[in-house]
């Protein structure tokens, strides 16, 4: 009774803020509009330009039903009395804290009080519509109305019909259904037969041949992105997710590839104009020293030293190719404009060539870290990453093998810049912020530490399909830091799991939970 | 235990970082010297005038310092978001100045008069507090929902988590607030650009204002943790919890509230220099949060992280640093975060316990 009653408060008081929160930072235009185009309430808007309100109801209504969802939470051995009880606390504290929002919002606005000033997303023309073209106090009424009404109905509704058990097992059935596949199917289960992996094999094949034909160069252009962070992922996933070895300063590596292949092959500022795939290598090839001379000093550091260590090595690099100094070399801040570009027996290759060329270098690079994972070289990283001390009990040279994976790890990365620049035909300094080392880190982390097939799921998550929500452009990093956090929370071991030969248990969460405690 | 083994072994590689530290050194001293006596591009006056740009910034990046250097004593996690719990703490002190600044009180003389200008000392008082108490909110949400729950991960993922948080407050800063700068309203006695002309030489150096106020908070804070952490109750309890968060339970201390509080602290003093940043510097957006956040991570670990005094002298030292480097190698001044990192990046793999740290056992590092 008493903590039903807390829980409910505390719901209601968390939707209630997040409600606000979301319509200061504008996202109830962008959620309304895109209510609307479900709705298709949008198509008919009258002379008077005013949207539809029914759009905004809904969005307090969906709000209302996620409140009500929450109440009982996963377990469902609540009575009656709790769940009205959280319901009626939770709809009135979250609609009582919106609508005294909106009421003073509204009053404010209806006296002349321009908000723009300090929170742009309240503009005037908005404002009205948040209203519901209404007074201040009559719109306040209704969300809370609708708010509370919702919330309560929903709490009841799931209770009768149990909802909750239902979800419970199904979401039960579904965590061991993913669980299954990522861990029971790992590569070698799956490709057992040979026929298999051949018939597997031409029909990707021939779909990522034909897709790129038929896409369209916007697709092909964030396919390209997508593979390019694949890349970046598959020389990142040597370093940190096989060894071990935290690197927060990645950007670097791939900054010095790309600048690396821009300088080489355009005509400005220094002519020199190199055959493309000479100019590939050499960028590949000044990375990997790039790598080795940050390597040599710092690899004896362990965990967060390297980490900012790393960090710092990034933004020394950044902050060089944008200074005077090396202006000469790199053009500064304007960055180094046509860039070359690869061709093929004279003909210069279309988007759609270069998505094939990138699509053929990520299966090589799978290829090579497939490899190189199943290699005595990636026992002995793993070794190193699990217990450093007891691998050079046994005989591992860590230091050697640490540097050896930062070194193939930049190689990646220098091969990835080298790519980047070329298909952008541009390298600049703002390409190559400490963000893009944190998106690499997030591929890595977020596909799971470690597995290959992960990284792929990873760049496509966070570099995919925020490109295709448009509409929620603005949003997409705010989104992407919360992912994080609620992935980190819910799911640590990433989204495709790396399969652990090394332990009895195949349930590496339990492995990566059993390491914590140790740990801690 | 690397460093212990090759301590007794003088193994090559031993040979050659003693060697390049040696050379370093020279180098560093021939520059002093030939500054000091030889050149002559820079007078004495600009030499006083860095020296206390850099002490002022230092101050501010002490404060924060301590921020993560009290978490990373604790928990073993680099904070990464503390930088945006700085950056909140400098938006509620602009919006609390901007409302004083709107709040008219006319009197006899001035019919114009805002208490800000009234009452500048209340003002800024008012304005420190709320910004302090917002961050110190801030960092104790933070740690409710995105680390709490990770205590028993390994290290990576509240790392993760950490960048995760620290992306999703700049955004939604700069999603409510806007992308554009902002200028903080001062009372008109620290105001921006004036202060008193002290002579240095045949020329004078100006001492801002804000800069001495600045400066002078932040020892005073500095003081008052260092108090707080050495004669407290808090303090003590916030010591056994970082020496061993069993043992700290076994003796009854409540490990979480423990932790919780550590935050709060962090989120007080990174409030503080948040709004002294606004104050010093006037203009601020969003990221602001996001380079200071970096560097007093930097100085925090320069000091020897885990170590109190460590980060408040690291914090100074990278101040320091950043401001007299570029004049001192001859180098231009937008390279001052190149060379404030090169700094860090010799600090860390010649002493990589930190200046004031002493080594941490294996599992802290």
């Amino acid at each position: 009774m008493k903590t039903s009653l807390k829980r409910g408060i505390r719901i209601g008081f968390v939707t209630g803020f997040i409600f606000i929160f979301l319509m200061v930072i504008g996202f109830t235009a962008v959620g309304t509009t895109m209510i609307g185009n479900l709705l298709g309430t949008l198509d008919n808007i009258g002379a008077d330009a005013r949207l539809p309100v029914i759009n905004l109801l809904v969005l307090i209504c969906i709000f209302g039903v996620i409140t009500g969802i929450n109440i009982s939470g996963k377990n469902e051995d609540h009575n009656w009395l709790e769940i009205f009880v959280g319901g009626l606390s939770a709809g009135l504290i979250g609609g009582i804290f919106i609508a005294a929002a909106i009421w003073g919002i509204g009053s404010l606005h209806m006296q002349g009080v321009d908000f723009r000033t300090y929170l742009p997303k309240l503009t005037p023309d908005e404002l009205p519509y948040l209203l519901f073209y209404s007074t201040p106090s009559a719109a306040a009424t209704a969300y809370l109305m609708y708010f509370f009404i919702m919330t309560v109905a929903t709490a009841l509704l799931k209770r009768t019909l149990s909802i909750g058990n239902w979800m419970a097992k199904l979401s039960n059935r579904a965590n061991l259904g993913v669980k299954k596949l990522t861990t029971k199917i790992s590569f070698k289960n799956f490709f057992s037969s040979k026929l298999t992996i051949v018939i597997l094999l031409i029909m990707v094949g021939v779909a990522l041949y034909f897709l790129p034909l038929v896409w369209g160069s916007y697709w092909n252009y964030i396919m390209g992105t997508v593979a390019i962070y694949i890349l970046l992922g598959l020389g990142l996933n040597i370093a940190v997710g096989f060894s071990g070895q935290l690197v927060l300063g990645y950007a670097a590596f791939f900054a010095i590839g790309a600048y690396t292949f821009a300088i080489l092959t355009a005509p400005e500022p220094h002519g020199i104009e190199l055959n493309i795939w000479l100019a590939t290598l050499i960028s590949i090839g000044t990375s990997t020293l790039a790598g080795l001379l940050l390597g040599l000093p710092i690899l004896n550091l362990r965990g967060d030293y390297l980490a900012i260590v790393t960090l710092g090595f990034g933004e020394i690099i950044r902050i060089l190719i944008k200074s005077d100094l090396l202006t000469s070399l790199t053009n500064g801040p304007n960055g180094i404009t046509n860039v070359g570009q690869p061709s093929w027996l004279g003909k210069v290759f279309t988007d759609v060539n270069y998505v094939h060329l990138l699509m053929l270098l990520v299966l090589v690079g799978l290829f090579i870290a497939k490899r190189l994972k199943d290699s005595r070289t990636g026992r002995a990283w793993i070794a190193i990453r699990e217990d450093q001390t007891v691998a050079q009990a046994t005989g591992i040279n860590t230091f050697r093998y640490k540097i050896l994976a930062l070194l193939l790890g930049a190689a990646f990365a220098g091969l990835a810049g080298a790519l980047f620049a070329s298909r952008n035909q541009f390298a600049g300094p703002e390409d190559f912020t400490l963000m893009v080392s944190i998106n690499a880190l997030c591929i890595v982390i977020v596909g799971g530490m470690g597995s290959l097939p992960g990284i792929i799921l990873g760049a496509f998550v966070l570099k995919g399909i925020p490109e295709l929500l448009r509409e929620l452009e603005d949003y997409r990093l705010l989104v992407f830091g919360a992912l994080l956090v609620v992935m980190m929370i819910l799911r640590p071991s990433g989204l495709w799991p790396a399969g652990k030969k090394t332990s009895s248990s195949p349930d590496s969460d339990a492995i990566i939970q059993d390491k914590g405690e140790l740990e801690a | 235990m690397d460093s212990k083994l090759k301590k007794r072994n003088l193994t090559p590689r031993t040979i050659i970082r003693v060697l390049v530290a040696l050379v370093i050194v020279i180098y560093l001293g021939w520059r002093v010297y030939q500054i000091a006596f030889g050149e002559g591009t820079f007078g004495p006056e600009t030499w006083m005038r860095l020296l206390i740009a850099g002490l002022v910034v230092g101050g501010m990046y002490a404060l924060i310092a301590i921020g993560y250097t009290l978490v990373y004593g604790i928990l073993f996690m680099i904070n990464f978001a503390h930088g945006e719990v700085m950056m909140l703490g400098t938006y509620a002190g602009y919006f609390i100045l901007e409302a004083l600044a709107a709040i008219p009180t006319p009197t006899a003389v001035d019919p114009e008069l805002t208490f800000l200008n009234a009452y500048p000392v209340i003002s800024l008082i008012i304005a420190f507090v709320v910004g302090a108490v917002f961050s110190a909110l801030l960092g104790y949400l933070i740690e409710k929902i995105a680390y709490r729950p990770l205590r028993r991960a390994p290290r990576l993922i509240p790392l993760i988590s950490a960048i995760g948080a620290s992306i999703f407050l700049q955004n939604a800063a700069q999603l409510l607030f806007g992308p554009q700068r902002r200028q903080y309203a001062n009372p008109d006695f620290l105001t921006r650009g004036t202060g008193w002309m002290i002579p240095v030489g045949d020329k004078k150096v100006m001492l801002t204002y804000t800069g001495v106020f600045s400066l002078a908070l932040s020892i005073l804070l500095m003081i008052g943790l260092f108090i707080l952490v050495k004669k407290t109750k808090l303090g003590k309890s916030m010591r056994a919890v970082a020496e061993n968060k069993q043992a700290a339970a076994l003796m009854g201390i409540d490990v979480d509230s423990v932790i919780s509080k550590t935050f709060i602290i962090s989120g007080v003093l990174a409030g503080a220099a948040g709004v002294m940043w606004g104050v010093h510097n006037g203009l601020f957006n969003h990221y602001v949060g996001f380079l200071p956040g970096i560097k007093a991570f930097t100085a925090a670990v320069m000091g020897g992280i885990g170590n109190i005094p460590g980060a408040m002298m690291g914090g100074m030292l990278l101040g320091l640093i950043e401001s007299l480097g570029p004049a001192l190698f001859g180098l231009d001044f937008q390279l001052k975060d190149v060379i404030a990192f090169t700094i860090l990046i010799l600090v860390l793999i010649f002493r990589p316990s930190g200046l004031l740290g002493e080594a941490l056992s294996e599992e802290k590092i």
